[in-house]
């Protein structure tokens, strides 16, 4: 099922599987929007707006032009630290960064999307509610920072970047070069933009261990890498990086990463990993009792 | 009738005019061939006091993600700004090499080396890498590739200056965000040992 909530982001979500939670993030994430979201927003679609409009944009202007979108606003309720059953999808470049050329006639942009589209359904049938940074081509680039706001908005179990190579071989599993600080900071103190990612570097690691895992079950050549790509330093929430290098099998001419075949199969083997990773450090809160209070912070 | 000795005369010069010009004709190739060879197109080095040294340079590998460090003697001069940016110069040139495992264009790489030591912590200085424009604009696009370049990078300095101990980059004076598109070069890095390879994924890190 396809439907568009206020804030013009795409979802999609799994109605027909049990824990999917689609009802209670639509309401939340509608209610608890941040003043960068909205303003955002509102550029996207200045072209559908009457002109009595244009002073409420020229007001919301300066803060999108601001690097670190700011907190989102107090909530009435605590909210949880995340939705286990929601996945945010970054297909890395667009617009007029067209990314590396991966063959002859495609460029990174175009092999990112398409990759995303085919993520988004492997992601649905395990139980995930997806979100994608963008659903097309835009005429102007997202910016790094624009793909954090959204990722750190949505408070999802896991972010994952897509990007495709042309040289290298396999599918390259990238977590921030960021190293992780000695004493985790209390909750509710400021986080440094640059550094957000810092604190969860340990899931993050445990994240990409778990893709590389189902990667490899598929006969799918992994390398776990530490690099900082952006806007992986900025996020949040456990995030990684997929590179999509060509595939070298045994005869002598390479698979490209544009392949649809073998998109496919990293995708059913991501979406795989992903559900094992929920399985394994967000359980659902009903599920485990005795360990009530540490996970009252997790979503169904 | 012409006299005999006018004909003797006037074969006798002309036997001289062939003869000069047979020398002038010599005597332009000689000029020729020594003028060409003093227009040689290589530079002449430098009069900087350079002494041969043995470095160790971290090489990136693109096949399996790997850097591996080798010994080589370099001639490095005494400064130690243009000994770093000379030690970058020649690892980044092993590249552009035909047989080369991390191939990159040719050309200037490296415009500025900044090694910035504070007195009060022994351990604790920053280098500044100023990156050549062309380098960054030429260097091929991913994450893979970008990352290894900064890990070589990374890796030669850590084991020429031990004492420095974080570098930053830039590119023609300026912050870029990325290298070519992913790695990133808004950001200071640690300077360590970047020889560990790739880790693969295990059984063992499932659990939280
Ligand atoms: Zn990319």
């Amino acid at each position: 099922m396809v439907k568009r909530n206020p804030a013009g982001m795409h979802m999609e979500s799994a109605e027909n599987s049990p824990g999917a939670g689609t009802t209670r993030f639509r309401l939340s994430g509608a209610k608890a929007l941040s003043p960068s979201y909205n303003s955002k927003n509102v550029i996207q679609q200045r072209n559908h707006l009457p002109a009595t409009v244009a002073a409420v944009l020229l007001t919301a202007l300066p803060l999108v032009s601001q690097a670190p979108p700011p907190p989102a606003p107090p909530a009435p309720r605590p909210q949880p630290a995340l939705y286990r059953n929601l996945i945010v999808l970054d297909p890395a470049h667009g617009g007029r960064d067209k990314g590396s050329q991966i063959s002859a006639n495609s460029a990174e942009k175009e092999v990112t999307l398409a990759f995303a589209q085919r993520l988004r359904p492997a992601l649905v049938a395990q139980g995930f509610t997806v979100v994608s940074t963008r659903d097309s081509d835009p005429a102007d680039e997202l910016t790094t920072d624009q793909r954090a706001g959204t990722a750190n908005h949505v408070r999802p179990l896991a972010c994952i970047l897509l990007h495709a190579a042309p040289a290298g071989s396999g599918v390259h599993i990238v977590t921030s070069s960021l190293v992780p600080p000695e004493t985790t900071p209390p909750p509710g103190r400021a986080v440094m933009w640059n550094r957000a990612q810092a604190p969860v570097i340990p899931m993050s690691l445990r994240l990409a261990n778990e893709v590389g895992l189902t990667l490899e079950a598929a006969n799918l050549p992994v390398l776990l890498m530490r690099s900082s790509v952006p806007p992986l330093d900025n996020l949040t929430c456990p995030a990684v990086a997929v590179e999509l290098a060509p595939l070298k099998g045994s005869s002598k001419n390479a698979t490209s990463a544009a392949d649809a075949g073998y998109q496919q199969r990293v995708a059913n083997a991501i979406a795989a990993g992903l559900a094992s990773f929920r399985t394994h450090n967000a359980p659902p809160p009903n599920a485990i009792p005795s360990m009530a209070s540490p996970r009252a912070g997790v979503a169904p | 009738m012409i006299p005999r000795y006018q004909r003797i005369l006037f074969w006798s010069l002309v036997g001289c005019i062939l003869l000069m010009g047979a020398f002038l004709l010599h005597g332009c190739r000689e000029a020729h061939k020594r003028l060409t060879a003093l227009n040689d197109a290589t530079p002449i080095a430098a009069p900087t006091a350079a002494a041969t040294e043995e470095v160790n340079l971290y090489f990136a590998s693109d096949a399996n993600a790997t850097i591996h460090s080798s010994r080589a003697q370099v001639a490095l001069p005494q400064d130690t700004s243009l000994k770093a940016r000379a030690l970058l110069e020649h690892l980044l040139a092993q590249y552009s090499r035909p047989d080369s495992a991390h191939p990159l264009q040719s050309g200037p790489s490296v415009d500025d080396v900044f090694l910035l030591a504070d007195p009060a912590h022994p351990n604790a200085g920053r280098i500044t890498v100023n990156l050549h424009g062309s380098f960054a604009d030429t260097h091929p696009s991913g994450i893979e590739v970008e990352q290894l370049t900064l890990d070589s990078i990374i890796g030669t300095l850590h084991a020429a200056f031990p004492e420095f101990n974080e570098v930053r980059f830039l590119v023609d004076g300026q912050v870029r965000e990325t290298l070519a598109g992913h790695a990133s070069l808004d950001r200071t890095y640690p300077l360590l040992d970047t020889t560990a390879g790739p880790a693969v994924p295990s059984e063992a890190a499932t659990q939280p």
